[in-house]
């Protein structure tokens, strides 16, 4: 679909044009209030530490593309990296085979959740929060609770830091995915199936699209996109701990929804994904360089504050929108029933 | 088959836990740590009772826990700037209901699913708490604990106060209109509403009502210590959706009982004090309740799946 023959204020109302407005506006204000804000130095840093959540929440558009949700992507994090602890640590495996038996593990617990959901049909909410209690509880029963796994090779750790032409590898794996699920969702059949199980499973499955396998699908990526976070998690901060990644599985949802992706399912774009990030990313790091929220101490609280918040506006606004749009037309014409 | 099936399944597994409790672990039934036991799980049971009917309108409110931690400091800093206890109950269960309201608001009008509005408002509340407590405990006035009475009868009475409340809540979700109406917009929200019930009203009554019984719950916690815990919601929506599930309510709404619920919890509750007493570590504590979720919601899918067949 090309926007080019609409008309300009359509286009401005589109949720993805109103998202790239608020970042605007974000980077804009953080230049003018937040100290070193704009600098290349904090631009390569905002990339590095909003990766894992940017994999996360890339992985989570099919899901919730499907009409589904999956919760435990934040729990299974802590896991696959106390894994990678054991198995480097414990067990004294050489990096590239530990790390490929981590993304096994995510692929498998992913799969876990596919396999509940799809065979009795059972709602991913409740599987995936079960499985969001049984990944963080088994990642704290392997470290006692307490263990942090240190000291990993220094090949790994500069998965964490190196740069290559200039760019954090971070940068590198995101832009990966985001070209991957780009074309998996908009220029695949998989894609096209996986809004059509959103609009109406029942109807794709009239289509003859194997509704069971497609669904079952992006629960597994997220699985592996999970593990894959995992490892840079644990690149990034050189310690694997049973808490890894704890309450990302929010971040991911925010950068989802925020980005214009129905809650569902059927409606949404890779790109617009990638500016909900970006939207959060941002927010996160330009709030605790504004001098006075620094010295207070409490940059995290608030920007985690104002995350869930705006994952409220950004619900409530197509609502709002709707319910302005339905005073304006009060008189021409009736609301139409669906 | 009797009707009751799922919640008997449940209390039979129960007994049988209690008959090996019996035999392995005497100390088990001391009576004192019993007591103690039983009444550190009044304020779940208080929150099991409002998921249960959430879950039965076939919505879920996982911001509980954070409700309950912010309405305890609410009642804490109440109590302790010495307006009283009942100012500080009245405020808990106010803020409660302002929350529940806003999550009702949300879920009823605007139509959006109840889990990403719970779980935006669960991350609000609880980044609202820490921002304003910054993890400090608030100590209470000496009148506070166990209601001024002695901690033998304040625990008698939170027990029988959780009873009667599963009793009271139990009976009008059987036999009131009120109550009937739960289940019908949990079974089919548009059959209900061509019969004449108002789904939104329900469902934003039901969020209301459970964002007092998180006040509730919060103020039978804040009883039992000399000082308030801003993180003691922190894992209590698991506690309560664990209760629910495993009594048979079902996650597809319209189904279940709150007397099956309260089974339920009284099982999870003497699942982990028996891991400890048959030597098994408590780190599992996390794992195992996953696995009790998972195992429960399985088993209800594999039942429903026979039936329709």
């Amino acid at each position: 679909m090309s926007a080019s023959n609409r008309p300009l204020s359509k286009l401005l109302l589109r949720h993805e044009s109103l998202l790239v407005l608020v970042l605007i506006l974000e980077v804009v204000v953080f230049l003018v209030t937040a100290r070193n804000f704009g600098t290349a130095d904090n631009v390569s840093n905002i990339v590095r530490h909003s990766a894992e959540i940017g994999l996360l929440a890339l992985a989570m558009m099919p899901v919730i593309l499907t009409g589904g949700i999956d919760l435990s992507v934040g729990s299974l994090m802590g896991l696959c990296a106390v894994l990678f602890g054991v198995m480097t640590h414990d067990w004294h495996l050489p990096i590239l085979p530990a790390a490929f038996v981590t993304l096994i593990a995510g692929i498998l617990a992913g799969g876990f959740n596919a396999l509940v959901i799809t065979t009795l049909r059972l709602p991913p909410l409740i599987v995936t929060l079960g499985t969001y209690s049984l990944f963080r509880g088994l990642a704290e029963a392997i470290t006692q609770g307490t263990k942090t796994y240190r000291a990993f090779d220094a090949n790994f750790i500069a998965l964490g830091e190196a740069r290559w032409l200039g760019l954090p590898m971070q940068a590198w794996c995101l832009a990966l995915a985001s070209v991957f699920f780009f074309l998996m969702v908009h220029r695949s059949t998989f894609g096209r199936s996986f809004r059509a199980i959103g609009f109406s499973p029942e109807g794709t499955r009239y289509a003859g699209i194997s509704v069971q396998v497609r669904t079952a699908l992006p629960y597994l990526i997220s699985g592996l996109v999970a593990a894959i976070a995992a490892l840079l998690f644990t690149a990034r901060l050189r310690q694997a701990r049973a808490d890894a990644g704890t309450g990302y599985e929010l971040y991911a949802i925010t950068a989802v929804v925020l980005g214009g992706t129905s809650i569902f399912g059927g409606i949404g774009t890779v790109y617009g994904t990638l500016a909900g990030i970006t939207a959060i990313a941002v927010l996160s790091n330009g709030i605790g360089r504004i001098p006075a929220v620094f010295k207070a101490g409490i940059g995290g609280e608030l920007a985690s504050m104002l995350t869930g918040a705006l994952l409220l506006v950004a619900l409530a606004a197509p609502g709002v929108g709707q319910l302005l749009a339905k005073l304006v037309t009060k008189d021409s014409k009736p609301p139409k029933i669906s | 088959m009797n009707k009751y099936f799922r919640e008997l399944s449940v209390a039979a597994a129960l007994g049988i836990l209690l008959c090996v409790l019996a035999v392995y672990a005497p100390h088990f039934y001391e009576p004192q740590p019993l007591l103690s036991r039983l009444t550190a799980q009044a304020p779940t049971l208080v929150l099991t009772l409002g998921i249960s009917m959430v879950m039965i309108t076939r919505q879920i409110d996982i911001s509980i826990g954070s409700q309950f931690g912010l309405c305890a400091v609410i009642a804490g800093l109440v109590s302790a700037g010495g307006y009283g206890f009942p100012t500080a109950i009245v405020s808990a269960i106010g803020a409660g209901a302002f929350m529940g309201a806003i999550n009702g608001w949300l879920v009823a009008w605007m139509r959006l699913p109840s889990i990403v509005v719970t779980l935006a408002t669960m991350v609000t509340w609880a980044e609202v708490l820490r921002l304003f407590q910054q993890g400090k405990f608030i100590n209470l006035p000496s009148g506070v604990q166990w209601f001024g009475f002695s901690q033998f009868s304040g625990q008698v009475f939170l027990i029988t106060l959780g009873v009667c409340l599963v009793a009271f809540l139990a009976h009008i979700l059987k036999t009131r209109t009120g109550g009937r109406h739960i289940y019908a917009v949990g079974c089919d929200a548009e059959a209900a509403r061509l019969s004449g019930i108002r789904p939104n009203h329900v469902t934003f009554g039901v969020f209301v009502l459970m964002g007092c019984l998180a006040g509730l719950a919060a103020v039978l916690n804040l009883v039992q210590s000399p000082q308030v815990d801003p993180k003691c919601g922190t894992g209590l929506e698991l506690k309560a959706i664990a209760a629910a599930v495993v009594g048979g309510i079902a996650v597809n709404g319209g189904r279940g009982t709150l007397w099956g619920a309260f089974v339920g919890l009284l099982l999870l509750a003497t699942i982990n004090p028996a891991l400890t007493f048959l030597h098994v570590e408590a780190y599992w504590e996390k794992a195992i309740q996953g696995l009790v979720i998972l195992l429960a919601v399985i088993a209800d899918g594999i039942r429903s799946r026979h039936n329709t067949l």
